[in-house]
Protein backbone atom coordinates (compact mmCIF):
# COMPACT_ATOMS: atom_id res chain seq x y z
CA UNK A 1 0.00 0.00 0.00
CA UNK A 2 1.45 3.37 -0.95
CA UNK A 3 1.81 5.98 1.73
CA UNK A 4 -1.47 7.70 2.57
CA UNK A 5 -3.38 5.21 0.41
CA UNK A 6 -6.29 3.30 1.77
CA UNK A 7 -7.43 -0.32 1.75
CA UNK A 8 -11.07 -1.14 2.29
CA UNK A 9 -12.00 -3.36 5.21
CA UNK A 10 -11.52 -7.07 4.59
CA UNK A 11 -9.40 -6.80 1.44
CA UNK A 12 -7.36 -9.61 2.98
CA UNK A 13 -5.64 -10.96 -0.13
CA UNK A 14 -4.63 -7.52 -1.30
CA UNK A 15 -3.38 -6.60 2.18
CA UNK A 16 -1.20 -9.69 2.26
CA UNK A 17 0.18 -9.31 -1.23
CA UNK A 18 1.07 -5.63 -0.71
CA UNK A 19 2.72 -6.30 2.66
CA UNK A 20 4.77 -9.21 1.30
CA UNK A 21 6.44 -6.89 -1.17
CA UNK A 22 6.60 -3.83 1.09
CA UNK A 23 10.09 -3.03 2.45
CA UNK A 24 8.55 -0.90 5.20
CA UNK A 25 6.25 -3.59 6.64
CA UNK A 26 6.58 -3.70 10.41
CA UNK A 27 4.39 -6.09 12.41
CA UNK A 28 2.29 -4.61 15.21
CA UNK A 29 2.08 -6.42 18.56
CA UNK A 30 0.10 -9.67 18.21
CA UNK A 31 -2.99 -8.51 20.09
CA UNK A 32 -3.47 -5.81 17.47
CA UNK A 33 -3.36 -8.15 14.50
CA UNK A 34 -6.54 -8.45 12.49
CA UNK A 35 -5.67 -10.49 9.41
CA UNK A 36 -5.15 -14.25 9.54
CA UNK A 37 -1.91 -13.86 7.60
CA UNK A 38 0.95 -12.60 9.77
CA UNK A 39 2.38 -10.41 7.03
CA UNK A 40 -0.46 -8.14 6.01
CA UNK A 41 -1.10 -4.41 5.85
CA UNK A 42 -3.87 -5.06 8.41
CA UNK A 43 -1.23 -6.21 10.94
CA UNK A 44 1.32 -3.47 10.23
CA UNK A 45 2.31 -0.78 12.73
CA UNK A 46 2.09 1.84 10.02
CA UNK A 47 -1.58 1.21 9.32
CA UNK A 48 -4.20 3.30 10.90
CA UNK A 49 -7.81 2.22 11.07
CA UNK A 50 -10.21 4.67 9.51
CA UNK A 51 -13.96 4.40 9.15
CA UNK A 52 -13.93 2.40 5.95
CA UNK A 53 -10.73 0.38 6.28
CA UNK A 54 -7.06 1.10 6.89
CA UNK A 55 -4.65 3.76 5.70
CA UNK A 56 -0.88 3.57 5.40
CA UNK A 57 0.75 6.31 7.49
CA UNK A 58 4.35 5.44 6.72
CA UNK A 59 5.05 8.80 5.10
CA UNK A 60 4.38 10.56 8.40
CA UNK A 61 7.25 8.67 9.99
CA UNK A 62 9.91 9.22 7.34
CA UNK A 63 12.89 10.94 8.90
CA UNK B 1 -11.05 -6.34 47.85
CA UNK B 2 -11.26 -6.24 44.07
CA UNK B 3 -9.31 -3.53 42.17
CA UNK B 4 -9.83 -2.72 38.49
CA UNK B 5 -6.79 -1.29 36.69
CA UNK B 6 -6.66 0.01 33.13
CA UNK B 7 -3.99 1.75 31.05
CA UNK B 8 -4.14 3.42 27.67
CA UNK B 9 -2.04 5.24 25.12
CA UNK B 10 1.41 3.95 26.06
CA UNK B 11 2.56 3.17 22.52
CA UNK B 12 4.72 4.49 19.79
CA UNK B 13 5.96 2.70 16.66
CA UNK B 14 8.64 0.76 18.51
CA UNK B 15 7.00 0.05 21.87
CA UNK B 16 6.18 -3.33 23.41
CA UNK B 17 2.43 -2.77 23.43
CA UNK B 18 -0.03 -1.63 26.07
CA UNK B 19 -1.13 -5.21 26.76
CA UNK B 20 2.38 -6.31 27.65
CA UNK B 21 2.79 -3.31 29.94
CA UNK B 22 -0.47 -4.30 31.67
CA UNK B 23 0.92 -7.81 32.20
CA UNK B 24 4.15 -6.37 33.60
CA UNK B 25 2.11 -4.38 36.13
CA UNK B 26 0.30 -7.61 37.04
CA UNK B 27 3.63 -9.32 37.67
CA UNK B 28 4.71 -6.51 39.99
CA UNK B 29 1.41 -6.68 41.88
CA UNK B 30 1.84 -10.42 42.39
CA UNK B 31 5.50 -9.90 43.37
CA UNK B 32 4.25 -7.61 46.16
CA UNK B 33 2.20 -10.51 47.50
CA UNK B 34 -1.17 -9.40 46.14
CA UNK B 35 -3.44 -11.18 43.70
CA UNK B 36 -4.65 -13.26 42.00
CA UNK B 37 -5.14 -11.15 38.88
CA UNK B 38 -7.59 -11.71 36.03
CA UNK B 39 -6.56 -12.04 32.41
CA UNK B 40 -6.07 -8.77 30.53
CA UNK B 41 -8.87 -7.58 28.24
CA UNK B 42 -8.39 -5.34 25.21
CA UNK B 43 -11.16 -2.79 24.74
CA UNK B 44 -11.58 -1.27 21.28
CA UNK B 45 -12.52 2.41 21.46
CA UNK B 46 -13.93 4.80 18.87
CA UNK B 47 -11.97 5.10 15.65
CA UNK B 48 -12.11 8.63 14.31
CA UNK B 49 -9.76 10.97 12.49
CA UNK B 50 -9.96 13.50 15.34
CA UNK B 51 -8.84 11.05 18.04
CA UNK B 52 -5.06 10.88 18.40
CA UNK B 53 -3.80 7.29 18.53
CA UNK B 54 -0.95 5.30 17.03
CA UNK B 55 -2.83 2.73 14.99
CA UNK B 56 -5.71 1.09 16.83
CA UNK B 57 -7.10 3.05 19.85
CA UNK B 58 -7.60 0.36 22.46
CA UNK B 59 -7.08 0.17 26.21
CA UNK B 60 -6.04 -2.76 28.42
CA UNK B 61 -7.78 -3.68 31.67
CA UNK B 62 -7.64 -6.32 34.40
CA UNK B 63 -8.73 -6.75 37.99
CA UNK B 64 -6.92 -8.16 40.98
CA UNK B 65 -7.58 -9.07 44.58
CA UNK B 66 -5.70 -7.21 47.29
CA UNK B 67 -6.33 -5.89 50.81
CA UNK B 68 -8.22 -2.60 50.93
CA UNK B 69 -5.21 -0.79 52.36
CA UNK B 70 -3.11 -1.82 49.33
CA UNK B 71 -4.85 0.72 47.07
CA UNK B 72 -2.15 3.40 47.35
CA UNK B 73 0.65 0.88 46.88
CA UNK B 74 -1.00 -0.54 43.74
CA UNK B 75 -1.56 2.93 42.27
CA UNK B 76 2.05 3.94 42.97
CA UNK B 77 3.41 0.70 41.56
CA UNK B 78 1.42 1.03 38.34
CA UNK B 79 2.16 4.75 37.98
CA UNK B 80 5.90 4.25 38.47
CA UNK B 81 5.91 1.43 35.95
CA UNK B 82 4.06 3.54 33.39
CA UNK B 83 6.47 6.43 33.95
CA UNK B 84 9.37 4.04 33.37
CA UNK B 85 8.25 2.08 30.32
CA UNK B 86 5.70 4.18 28.43
CA UNK B 87 6.96 5.09 24.99
CA UNK B 88 8.36 8.46 24.03
CA UNK B 89 5.66 10.49 22.34
CA UNK B 90 2.80 8.58 23.95
CA UNK B 91 0.10 10.08 26.17
CA UNK B 92 -0.41 7.47 28.89
CA UNK B 93 -3.30 7.35 31.33
CA UNK B 94 -3.95 5.14 34.36
CA UNK B 95 -7.26 4.35 36.02
CA UNK B 96 -7.67 2.33 39.24
CA UNK B 97 -11.01 1.56 40.85
CA UNK B 98 -11.44 0.00 44.29
CA UNK B 99 -14.61 -1.95 43.61
CA UNK B 100 -17.49 -1.50 46.02
CA UNK B 101 -20.29 -4.05 45.65
CA UNK B 102 -22.83 -1.57 46.96
CA UNK B 103 -22.17 0.83 44.03
CA UNK B 104 -23.80 0.47 40.61
CA UNK B 105 -21.25 2.27 38.41
CA UNK B 106 -23.91 2.96 35.77
CA UNK B 107 -22.30 6.26 34.79
CA UNK B 108 -18.87 4.68 34.52
CA UNK B 109 -20.19 1.88 32.29
CA UNK B 110 -22.03 4.46 30.19
CA UNK B 111 -18.77 6.39 29.78
CA UNK B 112 -17.10 3.23 28.47
CA UNK B 113 -19.94 2.46 26.08
CA UNK B 114 -19.89 6.05 24.78
CA UNK B 115 -16.12 5.89 24.27
CA UNK B 116 -16.76 3.19 21.65
CA UNK B 117 -19.06 5.35 19.58
CA UNK B 118 -18.22 9.03 20.01
CA UNK B 119 -15.43 11.47 20.83
CA UNK B 120 -15.02 12.12 24.55
CA UNK B 121 -12.76 14.68 26.18
CA UNK B 122 -10.53 14.80 29.25
CA UNK B 123 -13.13 17.11 30.82
CA UNK B 124 -15.78 14.42 30.27
CA UNK B 125 -13.49 11.95 32.04
CA UNK B 126 -12.86 14.25 35.01
CA UNK B 127 -16.60 14.74 35.55
CA UNK B 128 -17.09 10.96 35.58
CA UNK B 129 -14.19 10.52 38.03
CA UNK B 130 -15.61 13.00 40.55
CA UNK B 131 -18.88 11.09 40.59
CA UNK B 132 -17.30 7.65 40.98
CA UNK B 133 -14.43 8.08 43.48
CA UNK B 134 -11.62 6.50 41.51
CA UNK B 135 -8.00 7.19 40.69
CA UNK B 136 -7.23 8.67 37.27
CA UNK B 137 -3.79 10.03 36.38
CA UNK B 138 -1.86 11.31 33.38
CA UNK B 139 1.68 10.07 32.77
CA UNK B 140 3.19 12.32 30.16
CA UNK B 141 2.40 13.82 26.80
CA UNK B 142 -1.06 15.25 26.52
CA UNK B 143 -2.44 12.79 29.07
CA UNK B 144 -5.23 11.91 26.65
CA UNK B 145 -4.84 8.29 27.71
CA UNK B 146 -6.97 8.96 30.79
CA UNK B 147 -10.04 8.87 28.54
CA UNK B 148 -9.36 5.33 27.32
CA UNK B 149 -8.17 4.15 30.74
CA UNK B 150 -11.40 5.28 32.36
CA UNK B 151 -13.47 3.83 29.51
CA UNK B 152 -11.67 0.49 29.83
CA UNK B 153 -12.65 0.15 33.48
CA UNK B 154 -16.23 1.03 32.59
CA UNK B 155 -16.32 -1.55 29.80
CA UNK B 156 -14.76 -4.27 31.95
CA UNK B 157 -17.40 -3.61 34.62
CA UNK B 158 -20.06 -3.72 31.91
CA UNK B 159 -18.92 -7.28 31.16
CA UNK B 160 -19.85 -7.44 27.48
CA UNK B 161 -16.75 -6.02 25.79
CA UNK B 162 -13.12 -6.85 25.19
CA UNK B 163 -10.87 -9.46 23.62
CA UNK B 164 -8.80 -11.60 25.98
CA UNK B 165 -5.11 -10.85 25.48
CA UNK B 166 -3.11 -13.88 24.39
CA UNK B 167 -6.17 -16.08 24.11
CA UNK B 168 -5.95 -19.41 22.25
CA UNK B 169 -2.23 -19.10 21.50
CA UNK B 170 -1.70 -22.70 22.59
CA UNK B 171 -4.44 -24.04 20.31
CA UNK B 172 -3.39 -25.66 17.03
CA UNK B 173 -4.99 -24.24 13.91
CA UNK B 174 -7.12 -26.55 11.77
CA UNK B 175 -7.52 -29.05 14.62
CA UNK B 176 -10.72 -30.15 16.33
CA UNK B 177 -11.14 -29.77 20.09
CA UNK B 178 -14.01 -30.70 22.36
CA UNK B 179 -15.67 -27.91 24.33
CA UNK B 180 -14.45 -29.65 27.49
CA UNK B 181 -10.84 -29.48 26.29
CA UNK B 182 -11.17 -25.82 25.37
CA UNK B 183 -12.68 -25.03 28.77
CA UNK B 184 -9.51 -26.34 30.40
CA UNK B 185 -7.76 -23.23 29.07
CA UNK B 186 -7.81 -20.26 31.49
CA UNK B 187 -9.10 -17.98 28.74
CA UNK B 188 -12.21 -20.11 28.01
CA UNK B 189 -15.10 -20.30 30.49
CA UNK B 190 -17.80 -21.03 27.92
CA UNK B 191 -18.12 -21.93 24.25
CA UNK B 192 -21.26 -20.28 22.92
CA UNK B 193 -23.22 -20.58 19.69
CA UNK B 194 -23.14 -17.04 18.30
CA UNK B 195 -26.53 -17.45 16.62
CA UNK B 196 -28.53 -18.75 19.59
CA UNK B 197 -26.27 -17.40 22.37
CA UNK B 198 -26.60 -20.83 24.03
CA UNK B 199 -23.58 -22.54 25.67
CA UNK B 200 -22.52 -25.75 23.94
CA UNK B 201 -22.24 -29.12 25.67
CA UNK B 202 -18.80 -30.28 26.76
CA UNK B 203 -18.77 -33.09 24.18
CA UNK B 204 -19.39 -30.77 21.20
CA UNK B 205 -16.48 -30.78 18.71
CA UNK B 206 -15.17 -27.37 17.61
CA UNK B 207 -13.09 -26.86 14.46
CA UNK B 208 -10.37 -24.27 15.06
CA UNK B 209 -10.15 -22.86 11.56
CA UNK B 210 -8.56 -19.52 12.33
CA UNK B 211 -6.78 -17.24 14.81
CA UNK B 212 -9.88 -16.60 16.88
CA UNK B 213 -10.10 -14.85 20.23
CA UNK B 214 -12.15 -15.27 23.34
CA UNK B 215 -14.06 -12.24 24.54
CA UNK B 216 -15.69 -10.92 27.68
CA UNK B 217 -19.41 -11.73 27.49
CA UNK B 218 -21.74 -11.82 30.49
CA UNK B 219 -18.57 -11.30 32.57
CA UNK B 220 -17.13 -14.62 31.37
CA UNK B 221 -14.38 -15.52 28.91
CA UNK B 222 -16.33 -16.79 25.92
CA UNK B 223 -15.36 -18.43 22.64
CA UNK B 224 -18.06 -17.68 20.08
CA UNK B 225 -18.55 -20.28 17.35
CA UNK B 226 -21.04 -20.90 14.58
CA UNK B 227 -21.94 -23.76 12.26
CA UNK B 228 -19.96 -24.07 9.05
CA UNK B 229 -21.18 -25.36 5.69
CA UNK B 230 -20.82 -28.93 7.01
CA UNK B 231 -23.06 -28.08 9.99
CA UNK B 232 -20.14 -28.43 12.38
CA UNK B 233 -19.20 -25.77 14.87
CA UNK B 234 -16.20 -23.64 13.93
CA UNK B 235 -14.38 -20.59 15.26
CA UNK B 236 -14.80 -17.11 13.80
CA UNK B 237 -11.91 -15.11 12.34
CA UNK B 238 -10.54 -12.36 14.54
CA UNK B 239 -11.78 -9.67 12.17
CA UNK B 240 -15.35 -10.89 12.65
CA UNK B 241 -14.89 -11.01 16.42
CA UNK B 242 -13.58 -7.43 16.34
CA UNK B 243 -16.57 -6.27 14.31
CA UNK B 244 -19.03 -8.00 16.64
CA UNK B 245 -17.35 -6.22 19.53
CA UNK B 246 -18.56 -2.89 18.16
CA UNK B 247 -22.05 -3.98 19.20
CA UNK B 248 -21.21 -6.04 22.31
CA UNK B 249 -21.59 -9.39 20.50
CA UNK B 250 -25.33 -9.05 19.94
Amino acid sequence: MSDQQQLSSEAWEKGQSIALSCPEFKPDVEEEWLAEESVSCYNCRYRRFVGSGIRCMKSLFNS
Amino acid sequence: MKFYLCIDDTDNLDSIGTGTIAEQIQEKIIHQGYGPCSLVTRHQLFIHEDIPYTSHNSSMCFFCEAPKDALTAIINLAANHLDTVAAVGSDPGLCVLAYDESCHYDELMEFGINAKKKILTKDDAMVCVQDNQLHLSEHGGTGQGIIGALAGVGLRLFGYDGEIKGALKSVMLNQTYSVADLKKLPEVNQVINLTTKEPLADTTPINMYNRSKTVLYQNEYVLFVKKDENHQYATLPKAEIRKLGDHFYV
